[in-house]
């Protein structure tokens, strides 16, 4: 994670006054490439610099920060993006981590938060705030395990969590951060890591009717 | 302007018969190369051109004046003219009017309306039954004894139909013009129309009916055709006051509307007003007075924004005292709330899962609740998390700080709080409490209640 250079950082967000806070939150721990408060200025400027990490606000006009992942990822798929957002809806958590984010913060995040979450997707690792474990797992939740009539999954590798993700899931629900998942399960940080990452891919990938259906149903919250 | 003088003295000694039509058409009056003209104002007619087509820019109605002038070279409004005079007579002329517009092509375009309604099934459909329907009810006249109508009605009868075609089958940029026609023509003589012109030409036409449908209603009873005659003439009569009064109705009926819509928004307008102005000015200005105190103030602006959030999610039932809730998580947030504004601290609630309230989910809720107060009062952290997770045979609850910490065994045990309010009573209804705190590493107090009856 901290091979010396600082992760390059692009910011998106339409409000001038976010831009500014991020900004001063940020300070000299990042190296911040550039900003832009639209989706089609974003998407150029960010395929022209290549940013490490873009800070991506979900909610703008013209498709939002879904647009921008998905105009960005389509030509330069090497690209990380951070979600951010004053919503906690959970369609639109569900919805741009589906489309490519690597993690999902709230804007109430603390400034040191913010950067370690930055410095995580830099090196390749995924960020789950505690609200977006909540949901996976409520999302992954009618397959305890337990005999349930709900339909068989359709790809058992991808529709189901393992014992461990669980376990790490709900720590993070819980508040931990990944150090003390690590102590707590007596494993490494890196393992920590690895499921993160694990569970980000089953999410993205997985094709439970389940998934989309219930992150609509969930409107509230 | 000799042009356009000689194509209107060349037509107009014609005029009056339906023949001037087959002249226009079949001996072009003025064949001749007019290229010294070519330069003129738009309206002037030009050289003939080839094919003919109905005009789409220099058009009433239909364009078929324009068309017809475009063709042969003349003028428009001898063009004009000449067809106002043709439907004056019998009605021929709009029989004419009517089956050039609907049988010529556009300019511009490609099909005639005719084609385009008849390639069209379910036109074709339409349109043949009014036919029939048309005919039909001409014919029961006929049979009842209204005999009277003869050719005049048989003209109107095609024109109607003609419309219909029209109606059905135009374009849709000569659609967009009809409109504006239509609407122009029905506020024609009101304050925005065009002047007096429009009040002149709107009162002389809706004087001629109006005389037409009186004199047939007064010569009526002398004839012994009389039912048609009433028909005719108040059939008459009443479209020469629909042409006289329509445009102040029509006024009236628009200015009703655009004035309720007004209202609505207005009303909408005030709506938002008074809340922004009881929820978000008022909390402005405490956190204004409370800007020395910033506990205070992170409490006012959390209260905020959970406000707000309520009011954009669903702004209806904003503001009406809830019932209770039912649930879980709604009694959940009701704690968030509680502990947030009173206790001036984060809470971070995550819900996995739900069910209904019972004595047993109200104890669990109660000790949580308790444990996030003693967070609130003790650890001096800036957040609490929650965190509860539904599952089919038992509820667990997380409510951990980041806070100071205590050593367990230095706290009296007859302290009410963990003694009573959380162990005893998770206990009470067989669950369980275990605390974990470490003096400057946080506290987390797990709550246990195994269910009676599993969850679906």
């Amino acid at each position: 994670m901290s091979d010396g250079a600082l992760p390059r950082v692009f910011l998106v967000d339409d409000h001038a006054l976010i831009r500014s806070g991020i900004r001063t939150e940020l300070g000299d721990q990042v190296e911040l490439v550039g900003e832009a408060d639209q989706v089609e200025a974003a998407i150029e400027m960010i395929i022209e610099r290549i940013p490490d990490v873009v800070l991506l606000d979900v909610h703008m006009p013209d498709g939002g920060g879904r647009a921008v992942l998905e105009g960005v990822i389509s030509q330069q798929p090497t690209v990380k993006f951070l979600a951010l957002s004053v919503s906690d809806a959970a369609e639109d958590v569900i919805a741009i981590i589906r489309a490519g984010a690597r993690g999902y913060v709230t804007k109430n995040i603390e400034g040191p938060e913010l950067i370690e979450a930055i410095h995580r997707i830099a090196a390749g690792d995924a960020v789950f705030s505690s609200r977006l474990a909540g949901f996976v797992l409520d999302a992954f939740a009618s397959q305890n395990g337990e005999a349930e009539v709900a339909p068989p999954p359709f790809d058992p590798e991808l529709d189901q969590l393992t014992v461990r993700e669980r376990e790490v899931l709900r720590l993070i629900a819980r508040g931990y951060a990944y150090k003390e998942i690590a102590t707590e399960l007596t494993i490494s940080i890196k393992t920590v890591e690895s499921h993160v990452s694990a569970v980000l891919r089953k999410l993205q990938l997985s094709n439970r009717h389940q998934l989309t259906k219930w992150a609509t149903e969930r409107r509230l919250l | 302007m000799t042009v356009s003088e000689r194509g209107f003295t060349l037509i107009v000694p014609n005029a009056g018969s339906c023949q001037t039509w087959e002249i226009i058409k079949a001996h072009p009056s003025s064949k001749k190369s007019r290229s010294k003209d070519q330069a003129a104002p738009k309206k002037a007619p030009g050289r003939p051109q080839r094919p003919l087509r109905r005009s789409a820019d220099n058009c009433i109605l239909g364009g078929v004046c324009g068309g017809i002038a475009k063709r042969f070279g003349v003028s428009a409004k001898g063009v004009r003219v000449v067809a106002v005079i043709a439907a004056l007579f019998l009605g021929l002329g709009i029989v004419l009017y009517m089956a050039y517009w609907i049988l010529v092509i556009r300019q511009g375009e490609e099909k005639a309306i005719l084609s385009r309604t008849g390639s069209d099934k379910r036109e074709k459909e339409i349109l043949s039954v009014g036919t029939i329907a048309v005919f039909s009810l001409l014919l029961a006249l006929e049979i009842l004894g209204f005999n009277k109508f003869g050719l005049l009605t048989l003209f109107l009868t095609l024109t109607a139909l003609g419309a219909l075609v029209v109606w059905r089958g135009t374009s849709s940029p000569e659609r967009e013009h009809l409109h504006r026609l239509t609407n122009a023509i029905a506020t024609l003589g009101s304050s925005t129309g065009e002047g007096w012109r429009g009040v002149a030409l709107r009162t002389v036409v809706s004087v001629v009916f109006i005389i037409i449908g009186l004199s047939n209603l007064s010569t009526v009873s002398r004839r012994p055709g009389a039912a048609s005659g009433v028909v005719i003439g108040a059939t008459t009569l009443v479209v020469g006051l629909v042409v006289l009064f329509a445009p102040w109705w029509i006024g009236t009926v628009r200015g009703l509307s655009k004035e309720r819509r007004a209202r609505v928004r207005a009303q909408e307008r005030a709506d938002m007003a008074a809340h922004v102005h009881d929820s978000v000015l008022q909390t402005l200005s405490l956190i204004q007075r409370a800007a020395d105190n910033p506990v205070e103030v992170a409490r006012l602006v959390r209260m905020q924004e959970r406000d707000l959030r309520s009011w954009l999610v669903d702004p209806e039932s904003f503001g009406v005292t809830s019932d209770p809730p039912t649930t879980l998580a709604g009694s959940a947030f009701e704690i968030e709330h509680e502990v947030e504004d009173c206790y001036a601290i984060a809470v971070e609630v995550v819900i996995v899962g739900d069910c209904q309230l019972d004595p047993a989910v109200l104890a669990l809720l109660g000790a949580g609740r308790e444990a996030a107060i003693n967070a609130a009062k003790w650890s001096e952290a800036a957040s609490v998390s929650i965190y509860i997770e539904v599952e089919r045979e038992r509820i667990s609850m997380f409510v951990r700080d980041l806070g100071r910490g205590f050593d367990l065994s230095e706290v009296p045990s007859d302290r009410q709080g963990i003694a009573g309010s959380i162990i005893e009573r998770m206990s009470r209804h067989g669950g369980n409490a275990a605390i974990r705190s470490m003096p400057g590493a946080g506290t987390e107090v797990e709550l246990v209640l195994p269910l009676k009856t599993p969850n679906p």
